[in-house]
């Protein structure tokens, strides 16, 4: 063998290996944001285990906002169905989604499966059996406080199942306390005092939330955004409009929806801001 | 001594029944004369599967013996004849052509009289069903009432008479019988599991799907334990079926209790229908909608019918009956849009509103401050209020519009003025705020009534926005 295809076999196998340390289990090097979106809110790719915490539990609105949102672009023709599951007890506590409050939001209902379940055990192995389904874009699961089984071991596992098939799980959760967790990005979530609503100064506008990365990378050097949900989807504003009721610079058109839409839902989303 | 618990009996005795469907498919109890006791099964077609229909009388009857029971049992071309002669003679098979020979020598209450009948038939001098059957049928008919000639018909097969089969009756079917009673689980999945293969390949066979898949389990101890799964669409993939059942029965572990073992499994389909072999590969329209319905099927079979669900739009402008949850298993048609307008709703909304105190500046102003779980909210943003009025056509109220006509006073009350109560429109209407916190926290609230002297409605929180 002559010494150069030595070296270049040598040099092949170092960067493998070196591959391989960098990124123990499965090939994790993906990517992590969606194409194509670049100036405005780094939306999440397909595929990722998302864990998106607010303080309280009713603020559970904002965050299966912030979640749907999301759900929302990652639905495909092939990958028509979103699966929200919440623990049957709970529905009480933090409200069930509503058809027409999902139309209103630009969220088709027909497109949202609801499964109640009775323990978390049977929640956790619901979200399995969704994420290995081929035709499931993203599966929200709603927990609310703290379960033995949902621990390291069980949001490794669902990690890994997120990766393999290519679906999202976003996990909603309440609380301030943080356990350790396999989840790819972890979210905090806030609700910050709405947009302006045009020629009603005094009526909520559309909803705006503080979204701060807490685990993960995104985008470098940046780990907080303050998203809001309007006509083109989610786009980031200016921090300057966190306080104040001053008026808020309704957000330039031009950016596409990043999936196309029924005119109808789209029709509507002006009302909902 | 205690008095006989007829429902305990009747339950128990259909149990019963139930287990002699591994005789013949049709199974019913005739419950006539008694809810419980006499047992009729319809062996057409099946009484060479024990060589013929001696022996398998012989057989149905002698292993009741050996159990302990008393058993009288016939075989005859009419429901009335079996039950006459199986009361009234010795257990035997009668032949269609013997039949009006044996039960000429019948009594008359071999016929399924009521008492009075019977004591009627006798103070006439009628005491056998010979006697009976060449009298003029228009005088019997005047005296004992058509009940008597519908029961002699039946007897004698003039008139047809069907029977209610107790387990639904399934097109097709796969089973195995057992030398050794079986008791674990996960044997009688594995052999539901080769059940599901079987019949896959019979329906395959015939370019048939189904929908409903019964597995029973006949205990020796005389219970027949059933299991259903239901599944979206047609198939006949063992895989799926077994599934089903492998996360049905998970469910359904604490309760599964074999007894002393089980000595027959049975696997029936219902509601089948045509499935065309699908061609694989190269042009299979893959669409992934198929994974999707059977994602469906294995949640509910292990969640159950009822925590699976979609939503369904309806036609309505009071919120909570705007949709509807439905089983997704149903078969949710695409939600229509609702008429009227599209209105802002909340992303989600509560089971129940939860009341709230609201202080507002002026009592139809916008709400300034809210108390809500104990916590007190600032109100910064509000808009409303949506005035949603009361359904008055879907209660038993009337409303008030016109002041009713002078009734007709003729017998001290009015002549069609219907005894409703008078609607009243402040009860039921509600005015909805969307409110916003100084947090950003973004809330539904609605008062329930509007402010009239005397009264103060309430308030309640019914949504949270996003």
């Amino acid at each position: 063998m002559a010494p150069s295809d030595r070296q270049q076999r040598l040099a092949a196998l170092r960067d493998t290996i070196a591959d391989i340390e960098r990124k123990p289990a499965l090939a994790e090097a993906r990517p992590l944001l969606q194409p194509g979106a670049e100036s405005d809110f780094p939306m999440p790719a397909a595929g990722l285990l998302q864990e998106i915490f607010t303080d309280e539990q009713r603020h559970a609105g904002a965050t299966l906002g912030f979640a749907l949102a999301q759900a929302r672009s990652l639905i495909t023709p092939a990958r028509p169905a979103v699966i929200y599951l919440q623990l049957a007890r709970q529905a009480q506590d933090s409200g069930l989604p509503y058809g027409p409050g999902l139309r209103s939001f630009g969220f088709d209902p027909s497109a949202l499966l609801l499964v109640r379940t009775q323990t978390i055990t049977d929640l956790l192995w619901a979200s399995e059996e969704a994420l290995a389904c081929r035709a499931v874009a993203a599966v929200v699961a709603d927990v609310a406080g703290q379960h033995k089984a949902l621990d390291f071991t069980a949001s490794r596992r669902l990690g890994l199942r997120t990766a393999g098939m290519g679906s999202s799980l976003l996990l909603l959760r309440y609380g301030t306390g943080r356990e350790a967790s396999a989840a790819h990005l972890r979210w905090r979530l806030t609700p910050v005092l709405s947009a302006r609503r045009r020629f009603d100064a005094l009526a909520p506008g559309a909803p705006r939330w503080l979204a701060q990365l807490e685990k993960g990378i995104l985008r470098q050097q940046q780990t907080q955004w303050l998203v809001g949900w309007t006509h083109d989807g989610l786009v980031t504003q200016d921090a300057g409009t966190i306080t104040g009721r001053t008026d808020a610079p309704w957000p330039a058109a031009g950016t596409a929806l990043p999936q196309p839409l029924s005119a109808q839902l789209a029709n509507r989303l002006p009302e909902a801001g | 001594m205690r008095e006989i618990d007829r429902p305990l009996l009747a339950a128990a005795f259909a149990d019963f029944a139930d287990w002699h469907s591994n005789a013949s498919p049709l199974v019913a109890v005739l419950e006539d004369m008694n809810a419980f006791g006499d047992l009729v099964l319809d062996i057409t077609g099946v009484d060479h599967l024990f060589g013929g229909e001696a022996p398998m009388l012989r057989l149905l009857l002698s292993r009741l013996r050996a159990l302990g029971y008393t058993v009288a049992g016939a075989i005859a071309s009419t429901i009335g004849g079996a039950w006459a002669v199986s009361h009234f003679a010795r257990s035997q098979v009668v032949a269609d052509d013997a039949l009006t020979q044996v039960l000429d020598a019948l009594p008359v209450a071999a016929l399924r009289l009521d008492d009075s009948q019977v004591a009627g038939l006798t103070q006439m001098g009628l005491t056998t069903l010979g006697q009976v059957r060449p009298r003029p049928r228009k005088p019997l008919q005047a005296r004992f009432g058509l009940s008597l000639l519908t029961r002699l018909d039946q007897a004698y097969g003039q008139q047809q008479e069907r029977l209610n089969p107790r387990l639904p009756l399934a097109e097709r079917h796969a089973e195995r019988r057992f030398a050794d009673p079986i008791g674990l689980l996960d044997d009688v999945l594995m052999t539901a599991r080769d059940l599901a293969i079987r019949l896959g390949l019979q329906l395959e066979g015939e370019g048939l799907g189904g929908q409903a898949f019964h597995l029973f389990l006949y205990r020796v101890d005389h219970k027949v334990m059933t299991l259903s799964v239901n599944s979206a669409r047609l198939t006949r993939d063992p895989d799926h079926i077994s599934a089903l059942f492998n996360n049905r029965a998970e469910r359904l572990s604490g309760e599964y209790d074999p007894g002393f073992g089980i000595d027959m499994i049975r696997l029936a389909v219902s509601s089948v229908g045509r499935l065309d072999a699908a061609q694989l590969g190269a042009f299979a329209d893959d669409d992934g909608t198929a994974d999707l319905d059977q994602l469906q099927d294995r949640m509910s079979s292990r969640l159950g019918t009822m925590a699976v669900l979609r939503t369904q739009l309806l036609a309505s402008h009071i919120p909570e009956q705007a949709a509807r949850l439905v089983p997704a298993l149903v078969g949710a048609a695409a939600p229509d849009d609702p008429p009227g307008p599209p209105r802002l709703r909340p992303l989600r909304l509560l089971p129940v509103p939860e009341p709230v105190a609201i202080n507002a500046e002026v009592p139809d102003g916008l709400p300034a401050s809210m108390i809500w779980r104990r916590v007190s909210y600032r109100i910064t943003k509000a808009a409303g209020p949506e005035r949603l009025g009361a359904q008055w056509w879907r209660s038993g109220q009337r409303l008030d519009l016109l002041p009713l006509p002078a009734a007709p006073e003729a017998d001290g009350k009015p002549a069609a003025a219907p005894a409703l109560a008078r609607f009243d429109a402040e009860a039921g209407t509600r005015d909805y705020y969307r409110i916003e916190d100084a947090q950003g926290r973004r809330f539904w609230i609605f008062r329930n009534g509007l402010y009239v002297p005397d009264s103060t409605p309430q308030w309640y929180l019914h949504g949270l926005f996003a």
